[in-house]
């Protein structure tokens, strides 16, 4: 009689174990379809070339805050000519402004600070400041950014 | 005649309702020290219903939050009272769970078989802080957005969960009118559901496991009409308390969201002041990983606490010592966030 009952919850366990995995299986399919539903599709950026002045309007100004498809970007001539310095700090994502009587950027959000070059020199920012590419095609020049 | 004796033995709704909650309840929870863990249940109803009053003038949109707000504050007949009350009773929640933690944290309360009520409890507090964090950010000004676009890009750095999180969050890479809605959804629907369970959970775990034991023997009474009537004294003195705060500090309003430009006084409320120091004077990483690291000791402590008991040491001034250096590190690091 042992052996027979012994037989029997073998059978309900194996199929209260096929049960729980069917509903895992089912419960888990639909939490994953719910989490592609709340992510939001990436769209496809490309690089592109945008024009933002030409040699001798940028020449006049000491530094040119920006907003070009989403990113913010400051113009600055350094030392080594002209930079487009993303605004982004590279801590936690603040915004830096430029502080012309310092010659830094400061980022307001955890005092981070940077040099004129965009090199991180005080507070919590593990890296310098972000750069987009510049191109000069005789006067025009252009940053070249994802847009 | 056996009429009667039916009617004698059939118990009124209310009777029944009574024998529901009655329990006897261990004489030191006379003492208000004890009393703390219903003051946050208390101040969670006040919030719920002045939260639920505020969703009907509330615009979850980007462009329109912030007027919305500003309306409720200053052009809706008693917003400015409804709003008010909705923030002091969130603030005085978060630092009576403070007080409630530190008291359960010092006398040992979650000491087997209370290790469920301690869990259950920090989800609690921690729900609690998320609710505080996504409500603040729904008044759209500039400490809302440059909160959000910080918390998230701190929760972009955690290990492994922490990207796919953030995104989820976000809605997408940025920061946008869909993280609005996002955080309305979670501090207006899912988050009050998970602290309403926790709270019932909570509650069920205290009644269940019992009380926490106090050393010496002492005397019992009941919870109705002794214990409930104290809740209730309890209830009618933070409402007092809450009005007058309300009047002498009515709510206030930042500059609104800017993204273009960071205010120079973006600093969060006072109960993530110290978190907001201590990132600031770490390096990112290892400030972001203590955080963690103080968080899963700080959850999984009744078990520590058995460990070192077992290997015998005394918990009791060891907690002592921990909970005054805790509260002493808070102290200092939001006064020094205020002064500087």
């Amino acid at each position: 009689m042992g052996v027979i009952n012994d037989d029997v919850s073998r059978r309900k366990f194996l199929s209260s174990a096929f049960m729980a995995v069917g509903l895992g299986f089912g419960l888990g399919a639909f939490g994953l379809r719910f989490l592609q539903f709340l992510s939001p599709k990436v769209k496809e950026k490309r690089f592109e070339e945008i024009l933002v002045g030409t040699v001798n309007e940028l020449s006049k100004s000491d530094a040119m805050p920006m907003e070009i498809a989403g990113s913010k970007l400051l113009l600055l001539k350094t030392d080594a000519g002209l930079v487009a310095f993303s605004r982004k700090c590279t801590d936690l994502g603040c915004l830096v402004s430029w502080d012309k009587a310092r010659q830094q950027f400061i980022c307001p959000c955890h005092q981070g600070v940077y040099d004129r070059n965009g090199k991180n020199i005080a507070g919590p920012p593990p890296r310098p400041l972000d750069r987009f590419q510049i191109v000069t095609k005789g006067e025009n020049i252009y940053v070249r950014l994802k847009a | 005649m056996e009429a009667t004796i039916e009617k004698i033995s059939e118990k009124s709704i209310k009777d029944k309702i009574i024998d529901f909650i009655q329990e006897e309840v261990p004489d030191h929870m006379n003492s208000f020290f004890y009393c703390m863990g219903a003051t946050p249940l208390v101040l969670f109803m006040v919030a719920a219903a002045t939260g639920v009053l505020m969703t009907f003038y509330y615009i979850p949109y980007s462009e329109k939050a912030y007027a919305s707000v500003k309306a409720i504050n200053s052009e809706i007949y008693l917003g400015w009272f409804i709003r008010g009350l909705h923030k002091v009773s969130v603030n005085l929640m978060i630092f009576t769970l403070f007080l409630h933690i530190l008291r359960v944290f010092i006398t040992r309360a979650y000491k087997a078989p209370g290790e469920l009520k301690w869990l259950i409890g920090i989800g609690l507090f921690f729900t609690t802080l998320a609710m505080g964090f996504t409500g603040y950010s729904l008044v759209y000004d500039q400490v809302s957005y440059w909160g959000m676009t910080v918390v998230m890009n701190m929760a972009e750095e955690m290990p492994l969960f922490g990207p796919p999180l953030a995104y989820l969050l976000r809605g997408g890479a940025d920061v946008s009118e869909i993280t609005l809605l996002r955080l309305y959804d979670l501090h207006t629907k899912l988050l009050p559901m998970l602290l309403i369970l926790l709270i019932g959970g909570h509650i069920i775990a205290v009644r269940v496991l019992g009380f926490a034991k106090m050393e010496e023997a002492e005397g019992k009474h009941l919870f109705y009409p002794e214990h409930a009537m104290k809740v209730g004294l309890i209830a009618v003195g933070l409402l007092i308390v809450m009005v007058n705060l309300v009047m002498i500090f009515p709510p206030t309003i930042g500059q609104m969201a800017n993204p273009a430009e960071v205010a120079s006084n973006v600093a969060p409320p006072w109960y993530f002041s110290a978190v907001y120091k201590w990132i600031t004077i770490a390096p990112r990483q290892p400030a972001l990983f203590g955080i963690l690291i103080f968080s899963a000791v700080f959850a999984f402590y009744p078990y520590i606490d058995r460990f070192l008991t077992q290997r015998g040491f005394t918990m009791g001034r060891i907690n002592m010592a921990i909970g005054a250096s805790a509260i002493l590190t808070f102290a200092i690091l939001t006064l020094w966030n205020i002064i500087l």
